[in-house]
């Protein structure tokens, strides 16, 4: 379906390439060498096909799935298991993004299921030091990451270099969030959770720029007023305030639902080409709109029929984002090789570094099961949350920041290069890759196959060997030196 | 060049001599010609805004001018606070402008506003200053980073600090003066064990680079010769080795021992070295505060140019000292000054300024400039010029699109440059 929206020809990748890349997006990690070769001597012509659908269908997706739209819609504000449940969950059990969507933009904190997707709004209305509530910061999320449009410029003026933008656009969504309260978990609310004031009137503002007055009711950007219901301040409420009770109330008309039916709709265009965007971005590293947050006029995309097509039929499949991406892996784009000139190489992510790292040395099992880490007993010196934690710390972008590529930067070449963290990696103990190593004669297959998913050259074995004839003295040490060089090397770095 | 036109013409004129837009750093002959230079830059900022009353530019006995009386400075004519008595000894080293006229007068916008140059807009973040000296001038020969910022608090990469140059040009902040994680070698790791080690990995990634685009391999390998350079000058953040009298001479507080560490960072070759010194936002009780602040500035400041003019370092370092904003002169209901972009005042030292200068002057009250005032874009092409970089000669290069490294429409304070 999708070859005739892409054009040319190219070069494909082979098999070891597409192996590394189909796991390191389906699975966060790298495949076992046992798997490498196994996926290598299979001779099935369909053996491509099956391994994606193989991949898509294990727990690990739902969880890799999370973790990438973690990044994606919180960009590194921290982590939040109820959050987290709830993505594992929607993506477990392929829940359309529409309805994702529309538990993000209006939770139902009493609700057990959905009240994880609560924390995309109240993780953004916690107060920072003495800043004030940041309501448009809120404002602009909601439009950069469900629309795929940056409407902050429109707050106090219409945006000075995109013409589809008017103040309105951002205003209509900003009368809704700067009618949130964010209020504290309580014995009927396990979460944080937001309640909304009475809205009885249209929202005014004003242009910095010429000073022309204007108002508007709730609205989806480029869309139709919510037509607010005429009532008096007292008649508003279905459960009217009380000080007394310090009940918050209940307003008889919520703008938050509103524009949660409102906004995930098939007839709102850039719902679909948002998704269809990011999605695409995420698999192969570059957007066909970019940014991803800038939909508009004089912004066109690089490849229009191709998003055309991607948001047509997504729709038509009801959001179903399984399929979409079972599309793209499927399409020579994705399968291309990295040596093609226009192919981007991604950098991995924290999370995917990780992972790969904990498959590779074998340390994966014996991490999971450390939850009680004793300092003093080097096996069980470490849990899998300390590796978390200085993996983030060492590889992630600063918060709040769309997170397009993990940079290189001296933080992440100071932890590989001197922390613990690696080290202990890299020592032998029982059942990990150096001890495995060591006890080969000839390890080179095992250690090309186990980092970097592909068999030595020649020229890489005879290296491997002259390495362990200059550092013979210990042997494991040789090894861990090396697999240290392959796990720092760019090679290992990119998804590529 | 005919010297004798005016920067003005040079302006409308600029296109034409780029040759249609080609900036000349693209000739790598140029580049290299200024990157050879060891010029280095301290960049103090007193974050929240300095009242150029209790400083620079004191009105003692006018309505406005608070409990302090003016002293005389090394340079006859020119007065500072009392507050500031080791400085005043020394203005023979500076030059101080006290006709600033700037125009954001919030520290979220103008923080970013004054460091960034404030070019007109053009849709696109611009670098800090000192992300467009790392990038004019290169790390220089100690391939140390080129952007360090020593700061109280937290400590990391700033990229959006580098704007639309790049995050390879970002500030790396030192939170506390401290060193980043992991800076040490592991202890269970020999030096030849490591080295060896790295080495293979440089080899490994010349190989993957051979068959692909070579910037992602360069990327990398720049963030490891960075570390491993910082690695080897780990001793620039201990300040523990130096003499007492050292540590003594620059304060006991924040500000000195930041200070100490950021003269270890110029004499170790860091091109740009930025200090920061947080709470001047002197809203309330603003005599007792800056009686407090000050005299630490006074002392971590001079014994800085001491120290500079002792080591031979000021003749190549451009020193700068400012704030977001100056304070208004009206005393508000809580004794406090509030922020005023209108009248205030910057100090600079050292390569290219002219020493013992005082530039333009404020009214009676200090309320207002009475001489020509000097916005941001001003000192900007000031402090290019004082590196021997030309601002009409030079441009950035925005994937293509050549941009002026200072505001297209202001000169350089030919005053203040020697």
């Amino acid at each position: 379906m999708l070859a005739k929206a892409q054009g040319q020809k190219m070069t494909p990748a082979d098999d070891a390439e597409f192996l590394r890349r189909v796991w390191l997006d389906f699975d966060g990690g790298v495949p076992t060498a046992d798997e490498a070769r196994a996926f290598f001597a299979d001779k099935a012509a369909d053996k491509r096909s099956k391994l994606i659908d193989k991949l898509i269908t294990a727990p690990r997706f739902a969880e890799r799935m999370a973790e990438a739209f973690n990044v994606m819609l919180m960009e590194r504000r921290g982590e939040n298991e109820p959050w987290k449940a709830w993505l594992v969950n929607a993506f477990q059990s392929n829940q359309p993004w529409d309805a994702m969507v529309r538990e993000m933009l209006a939770p139902d904190f009493l609700n057990e299921k959905q009240r994880g997707a609560g924390y995309f709004i109240t993780r953004r209305l916690e107060k920072v030091g003495q800043q004030d509530t940041d309501y448009p910061g809120l404002t602009r999320d909601v439009g950069r990451m469900f629309m795929g449009v940056d409407l902050q410029c429109c707050q106090c003026h219409r945006h000075l270099s995109v013409d589809d933008y008017k103040q309105i656009d951002f205003n209509g969504l900003f009368a809704v969030y700067q009618n949130l309260k964010l209020q504290t978990a309580d014995e009927k609310h396990k979460t944080p959770w937001v309640s909304e004031g009475a809205i009885t009137a249209k929202y005014e503002f004003a242009s910095v720029l010429t000073s022309k007055k204007a108002q508007t009711a709730p609205r989806v950007p480029f869309g139709e007023e919510v037509m607010i219901p005429v009532s008096t301040a007292d008649d508003a409420w279905l459960v009217k305030p009380d000080r007394k009770t310090k009940e918050v109330g209940q307003p008889k008309f919520s703008p938050l639902h509103e524009i949660a039916q409102r906004l995930p709709v098939p007839e709102n265009p850039l719902f679909a080409k948002n998704i269809a965007n990011r999605v695409w971005f995420l698999f192969i590293g570059k957007g066909i709109v970019e940014p991803l947050d800038l939909h508009h006029t004089d912004n066109p995309p690089a490849n229009p029929a191709l998003l055309e097509l991607l948001a047509k039929e997504l729709t038509a499949r009801h959001f179903d984002l399984r399929w979409l991406i079972r599309e793209i892996a499927h399409t020579q784009t994705y399968q291309r090789s990295s040596t093609s000139a226009d192919t981007h190489q991604r950098h991995l992510t924290a999370e995917q570094q990780l992972r790969a790292f904990l498959i590779v040395t074998g340390e994966r099992e014996r991490l999971e099961k450390n939850t009680k880490p004793d300092v003093k007993v080097d096996s069980a010196k470490y849990s899998l949350a300390d590796f978390q934690k200085a993996f983030a710390a060492a590889l992630a972008n600063p918060a709040k920041e769309p997170e397009l590529n993990a940079n290189p930067s001296l933080r992440s070449a100071l932890f590989l290069r001197n922390s613990d963290h690696v080290h202990w990696m890299l020592t032998p103990r029982p059942g990990n890759l150096i001890e495995r190593l060591a006890a080969q004669a000839d390890p080179a297959e095992d250690l090309y196959l186990s980092t970097l998913t592909r068999l030595p050259s020649a020229e890489e074995k005879d290296q491997l060997k002259s390495w362990l004839a200059t550092h013979a003295s210990d042997k494991a040490q040789a090894l861990g030196d090396f697999a240290w060089a392959l796990l720092s090397s760019t090679e290992f770095f990119v998804n590529h | 060049m005919n010297p004798l036109c005016t920067p003005g013409e040079h302006h409308l004129s600029r296109r034409a001599f780029l040759g249609g837009g080609l900036s000349l750093l693209a000739t790598p002959v140029l580049a290299e010609a200024l990157k050879q230079k060891d010029k280095q830059v301290l960049f103090v900022w007193l974050d929240g805004g300095l009242s150029q009353l209790e400083s620079w530019d004191p009105k003692p006995n006018t309505e406005f001018g608070g409990p302090f009386r003016s002293i005389k400075t090394s340079v006859p004519g020119v007065h500072f606070s009392e507050l500031m008595p080791k400085l005043a000894k020394q203005m023979h080293k500076l030059c101080v402008v006290r006709s600033m006229c700037t125009k954001d007068n919030a520290h979220s916008s103008g923080v970013d506003r004054i460091q960034r140059g404030d070019p007109t807009n053009r849709g696109v973040p611009y670098p800090h200053f000192g992300a467009g000296v790392a990038k004019l001038l290169g790390p220089g020969s100690s391939g140390l980073p080129p952007y360090v910022w020593i700061k109280p608090g937290s400590g990391g990469f700033r990229a959006e600090d580098a704007g639309f140059l790049g995050p390879k040009y970002g500030s790396l902040a030192f939170g506390d003066g401290k060193p980043p994680e992991n800076l040490l070698r592991h202890p269970d790791i020999s030096v030849e064990q490591d080295a060896a080690r790295n080495e293979l990995r440089r080899m490994l990634d010349q190989r993957f680079a051979a068959k692909r685009e070579k910037r992602v391999v360069e990327a990398n390998a720049s963030v490891f010769d960075m570390a491993e350079k910082l690695m080897a000058r780990a001793d620039i953040f201990d300040t523990s080795r130096l003499p007492e009298r050292d540590r003594e001479r620059y304060g006991r507080h924040d500000l000195g021992q930041h200070m100490l560490v950021a003269r270890q960072m110029l004499e170790a070759g860091v091109r740009f070295v930025k200090v920061t010194s947080y709470g001047w936002d002197t809203h309330g009780d603003n005599f007792n505060a800056h009686a407090t602040m000050v005299p630490k500035f006074d002392q971590a400041f001079s014994a800085m140019l001491e120290d500079l003019e002792a080591s031979g370092l000021l003749k190549t370092t451009l020193v700068i000292c400012l704030s977001e904003f100056g304070r208004t002169p009206r005393i508000n209901g809580h004794v406090g000054r509030d922020h005023w972009p209108e009248a205030w005042s910057i100090a600079m030292a050292g390569h290219g300024v002219r020493h013992g200068t005082l530039i333009g002057e404020t009214n009676d009250k200090g309320t207002a400039v009475k001489s020509q005032p000097y916005d941001i874009g001003s000192m900007f092409h000031t402090w290019y010029r004082a590196l021997g970089i030309d601002p009409l000669r030079t441009e950035f290069d925005n994937a293509g699109q050549p941009l002026p490294i200072a505001h297209d429409e202001m000169i350089p304070i030919k005053e203040a440059l020697s």
